[in-house]
């Protein structure tokens, strides 16, 4: 399968990546992984995941998800997530997930919200 | 310029459809595979006596031909090609019959061409090792026995599914779903992802329900010890898992069996914890 596709804009000190394909076991969640463990380690740690083209997603993807915001977390960052897909937002309450992190329907107001902080 | 792939293949179209093969021809032609077609039984006869090829892309309704009888010769050669299935008909007989000759995949018309060139990816990322044995092919009851490699997920995933094609859609998402998670959960931990292992998969279809039920080659698990599973947290703290799973060295996760008891009505253990079975009520 193709791997995921990962594209990388910054606005600010905000990264914004959007991820494109499959976000499921040994695929697209280690593309992930990797991204988001660059920026981290670049001090990069204030993060917005654009789910808007994730075509599948599963337990591990949702698990890469939450390993992810607390990877941010630790270094006194944090993982947003945009255009949840309806699929991502049921699996997110079906493992009470949903109220961990901060969703949004627009770039920009996701970017801004790092700023009331 | 053709675009670049990271394996070409030598790729027979076989379709009485001509501009199915056009379509399919130049995207594959286009990730830089070599294509050949033919348009009918003898000639795709012909060529598979004649050629190799290590993918067949394989109509059922060929003039002059059966391509399930194709599949059958093609997959009886010595160094046999991977076979892809496409056809419109959607009886659950010619889905059976196609994964007991070992189709690879088998795409229901109409399909997304461009998806072609995941399916040959996915097909040549297995080996001739990797088949799967049909033990039972009725529609009512199909049982399978496949390797523990997560190639075999997307693969046996895909034909169970196609038997489950009259149910209402968020019905047949649920089930897909969690059939892919139990699935994944016997073929990484108790297969270990070791393509000598094998996992028994049944599906059983009556008419009030659907049961499934996936027999893995492990130890099982102690159900005193899944601190690292979603399963276990405390109510107010749905992270405590992703904590323990980190001091543990596993891999991000754990939320499987919490999903899939929210999306079938009953998940069922043995007492040794390596069969589980799902059911979903259809009333």
């Amino acid at each position: 399968m193709s791997p995921m596709g990962i594209s990388e804009h910054e606005v600010g000190d905000v990264t914004v990546l959007e991820l494109d394909g499959r976000l499921i076991l040994e695929e697209g969640e280690l593309a992930l992984r990797d991204a988001v463990d660059q920026l981290v380690a670049k001090g990069r740690v204030n993060i917005v995941l654009d789910l808007g083209q994730v075509t599948r997603i599963d337990s591990a993807g949702i698990g890469m998800l939450v390993a992810k915001y607390l990877s941010a977390i630790n270094r006194g960052g944090r993982v947003k997530l945009l255009h949840l897909t309806d699929r991502a937002d049921e699996m997110l309450r079906m493992t009470k997930l949903r109220t961990i992190f901060e969703i949004f329907e627009s770039e920009a107001k996701a970017v801004d919200s790092f700023d009331s902080e | 310029m053709a675009a670049t792939t990271r394996s070409p293949r030598r790729i027979l179209i076989v379709d009485d459809d001509r501009a199915l093969r056009h379509v399919l021809g130049a995207l594959l032609t286009n990730a830089g595979h070599v294509v050949e077609q033919a348009a009918d039984g003898a000639e795709a006869l012909a060529r598979l006596d004649g050629e190799r090829f290590d993918v067949v892309l394989l109509d059922i309704g060929l003039p002059g031909a059966n391509g399930l009888d194709l599949l059958a010769h093609a997959r009886s050669r010595p160094s046999p090609p991977v076979v892809i299935m496409m056809t419109a008909d959607d009886t659950s007989d010619s889905l059976l019959s196609a994964v007991r000759r070992q189709a690879f995949r088998y795409l229901r018309k109409p399909f997304a061409p461009a998806s072609i060139v995941d399916v040959i990816e996915d097909a040549m990322a297995e080996t001739a090792a990797m088949s799967i044995e049909v033990v039972s092919a009725r529609p009512e009851w199909v049982e399978l026995v496949a390797p523990c490699t997560l190639e075999m997920t997307d693969r046996i995933q895909s034909f169970v599914m196609q038997l489950e094609t009259k149910l209402p859609e968020p019905v047949r998402e649920a089930v897909a779903q969690a059939f892919r998670e139990l699935l994944n959960n016997a073929i990484e931990w108790g297969g270990k992802l070791d393509p000598g292992r094998k996992v028994r998969i049944s599906c059983v279809r009556a008419k009030r329900l659907l049961l499934y039920r996936i027999s893995d080659p492990g130890e099982g698990f102690n159900p005193e010890k899944l601190q690292h599973a979603a399963i276990a947290n405390p109510p107010d703290s749905p992270l405590e898992h992703a904590l323990v799973r980190e001091e543990q060295g596993l891999r991000p996760g754990g939320l499987g069996l919490m999903m899939t008891q929210s999306l079938v009505d009953e998940l069922i253990y043995n007492e040794t914890r390596n069969e589980v079975m799902f059911i979903k009520y259809l009333d």
